[in-house]
């Protein structure tokens, strides 16, 4: 069933590639450290629609130089993580290296950027700056921490496991590690967070687990929202396999409390774990905010439907996790349009060319169970610049057809991205 | 250079139509959105997907139609469809069109090939003698396409569930129903295995 990452490996010559071939740049970060020649890109954020974006300007005009800035090493797939935490696979399967990115002609920074200058077109990292025409801006999500008191102080005490990584293993490992009979306590954050299904997807991965391994405990789920934000229906006939999962809606979690191990909701319920997992509400990822790039919450930035330029300020393309106004998911999926979305307004705009109009689309699969899965799937259109919503697609039911599917989208998107 | 850097100029001089440019196509903003899938120009690498690159486009047209339609039900093709017919249906079948198939990667067990290749008789007549199909019945292409793929549509037109009740599948479905489940994975390996 799974596709290792090896036989990934294999199967699209990663690995292989022009790893240290191109790039190798140690950048002194002083001054204009990369003075600019021709017409340039930068790229902030290396992951769903950065990564993409990066790739699709190289190959849809190889004569602009693209610099992309992303302080981590590897790119971590969000999307299967969550089967990580019931042990049905491993991070490593869904851990890639940038290389095949570098074979594209991209010249990769592994640095965060510190701060945008929209004006003189310059992004700042360290003491030293780099030149733009454009910047695509894809940071992803940042965690408002200071919304869950005692959040903050928790430190590694209390998981998100929301940016897949080092978090996704330690929970994986706390809930192996709990003695059966023991309480799982998660949280779901307010809409607008990123992936809709995530947090219900997590919980049929944790509630499968401990039904299979630990059978005499239990999980309960604290929603800030009424009910399951995305594929309820789905998620309520799957759960129906899952007597150990308790779901409460209207729970918002506003205090965790790691030496009495409790969490307490904002109607007052006090609830005792021995595993907690928090996923904390969200805004755009720091860069975006400290940039003014966000609206008047402060919390998301608004972009043009058609370009992704942001309303705030030109030249400057967000994309992904950090936009709102869409009426689309905050998904990799999404991210990765609009990161081939990005790039071919962007290229065409420094060729001076007309803009194309290309509406993104969606499907979001989420296993319930270690063999089972369900999807949503949305498609829109443009209509005089706006993007609106053809329709909405639900499988039926779930089905291990629909896991072999989400196994072969994974495998051609993680390809599109980072490939 | 390092060896590392030769190999990869020398991939860059052997990739083709280096001139026009991979996102050239006039469909290619119609059809981007199918990669998330299918895979870059069509040419998935996985077991499920379908490779649509090089694909006849009378058959990709029919294909589409038949999703949005419901008549063959698909959750993921029936909205994808829809959005294809209304940026074009017509430029994005020439897209994939235009894009030269890479075959599946995924090796087929030679043993299953060979029992493929004794029980595909019964399909030579409208597949033809090399799995190429017949553009002119809109019979498609079977070559290269992933076993699990071409496993799972024998599954479906067994059990009526591709285009259930379709007249102009009548003869196909009879076929279908007379081939042994235990010969569904040798059929499907044998084609896949065809270039
Ligand atoms: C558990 C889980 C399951 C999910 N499942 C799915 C799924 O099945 N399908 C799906 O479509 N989506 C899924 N998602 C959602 C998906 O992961 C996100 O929507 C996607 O990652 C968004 O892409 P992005 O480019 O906006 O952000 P990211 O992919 O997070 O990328 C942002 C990048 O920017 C970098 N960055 C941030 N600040 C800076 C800076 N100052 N300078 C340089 N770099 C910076 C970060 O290091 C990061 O690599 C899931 C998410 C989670 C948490
Ligand atoms: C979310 C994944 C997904 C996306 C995105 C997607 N497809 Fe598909 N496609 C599938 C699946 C799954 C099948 C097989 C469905 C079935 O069982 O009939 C399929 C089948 C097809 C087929 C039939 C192939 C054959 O050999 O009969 C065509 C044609 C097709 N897709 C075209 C497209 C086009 C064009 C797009 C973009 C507009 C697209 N698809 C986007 C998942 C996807
Ligand atoms: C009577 C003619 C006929 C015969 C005999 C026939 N096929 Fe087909 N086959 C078709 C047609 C027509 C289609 C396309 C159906 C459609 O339009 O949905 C098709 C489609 C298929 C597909 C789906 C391909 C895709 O890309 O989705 C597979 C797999 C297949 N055939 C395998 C076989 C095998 C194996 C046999 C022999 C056991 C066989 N066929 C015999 C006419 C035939």
């Amino acid at each position: 069933m799974n596709v290792t990452r090896r036989q990934f490996l294999r199967t699209t010559g990663f690995g292989v590639a022009a790893v240290g071939a191109l790039g190798g740049c140690a950048p002194a970060l002083k001054g204009d450290f990369a003075p600019k020649t021709g017409k340039r890109v930068v790229v902030i954020g290396g992951g769903w629609g950065g990564a993409t974006a990066a790739k699709y300007v190289r190959l849809g005009d190889p004569s602009i130089e693209v610099i992309l800035l992303e302080p981590n090493k590897e790119f971590i797939s969000c999307p299967f993580s969550n089967l990580v935490l019931s042990g049905i696979r491993t991070l490593d399967s869904m851990t890639f290296n940038y290389g095949r990115l570098r074979g594209h002609g991209v010249r990769i920074i592994h640095e965060a950027a510190g701060s945008i200058e929209p004006a003189a077109k310059r992004v700042r990292l360290g003491e030293g700056w780099l030149q733009y025409d454009k910047l695509i801006v894809s940071p992803g999500v940042e965690f408002q921490y200071e919304q869950v008191q005692g959040l903050r102080e928790a430190g590694d005490r209390v998981l998100h496991a929301w940016k897949a990584g080092p978090q996704t293993v330690a929970l994986a490992n706390q809930l192996q590690s709990m003695q059966d009979g023991g309480v799982v306590v998660m949280s779901v954050p307010p809409v607008a967070y990123r992936c809709p299904p995530g947090p219900y997807e997590r919980a049929s991965q944790i509630a499968w687990y401990l039904k299979t391994k630990k059978p005499r405990s239990k999980l309960i789920v604290l929603d800030a929202n009424p009910n399951v934000v995305s594929k309820t229906a789905l998620f309520r006939k799957a759960w129906e396999a899952y007597p150990n999962l308790e779901f409460r809606g209207s729970n918002k979690v506003v205090k965790v409390d790691p030496g009495a191990r409790t969490v307490t909701t904002e109607l007052g319920d006090t609830v005792k774990y021995d595993v907690v997992n928090v996923i904390p509400p969200q805004r755009a990822g720091t860069i975006a905010v400290d940039a003014d790039l966000v609206g008047a919450d402060k919390r998301w930035c608004e972009v043009n439907h058609v370009t992704y330029e942001s309303v705030k300020h030109k030249d400057i393309h967000v994309i992904g996790d950090s936009t709102i106004g869409l009426p689309v998911p905050k998904s990799g999926n999404v991210a990765n349009a609009m990161g081939k979305i990005s790039a071919a307004v962007v290229v065409a705009m420094l060729n001076g060319r007309p803009v194309p109009q290309m509406p993104p689309g969606n499907t979001c699969y989420s296993w319930v169970s270690d063999k089972e899965a369900i999807a949503v799937v949305n498609v829109y259109r443009i209509d005089n610049g706006k993007v609106v919503q053809i329709e909405q697609k639900l499988t039926p039911a779930q089905s291990p057809a629909v896991a072999a599917n989400s196994l072969g989208w994974a495998q051609s998107i993680w390809n599109d991205v980072i490939g | 250079m390092t060896m590392l850097t030769l190999v990869f100029l020398l991939l860059l001089l052997a990739a083709p139509d280096a001139a026009a440019g991979p996102l050239d196509h006039p469909g290619y903003a119609k059809a981007f959105s199918c990669s998330a899938c299918h895979g870059f120009a069509g040419n998935s690498r996985s077991a499920t997907m379908p490779i649509l690159a090089g694909m006849n486009t009378a058959y990709l047209k029919k294909a589409l139609q038949d999703y949005a339609s419901g008549m063959r039900p698909s959750p993921e093709m029936e909205p994808y469809s829809k959005m294809a017919i209304h940026l074009g249906v017509d430029d994005v079948a020439g897209y994939f069109a235009a894009q030269t198939k890479q075959p599946t990667p995924i090796a087929a067990d030679a043993a299953a090939v060979a029992r493929g290749r004794t029980a595909s008789q019964v399909c030579v007549a409208c597949h033809g003698p090399a799995g190429k199909g017949d553009p002119a019945k809109n019979v498609p292409d079977l070559t290269g396409q992933p076993a699990a793929y071409l496993a799972h549509q024998i599954q479906l037109f067994k059990a009526d569930r591709r285009s259930p009740g379709d007249p102009a599948l009548k003869q196909l479905k009879e076929v279908m129903k007379a081939v042994p489940d235990n010969q569904i994975a040798d059929l499907a390996a044998y084609y896949s295995s065809l270039r």
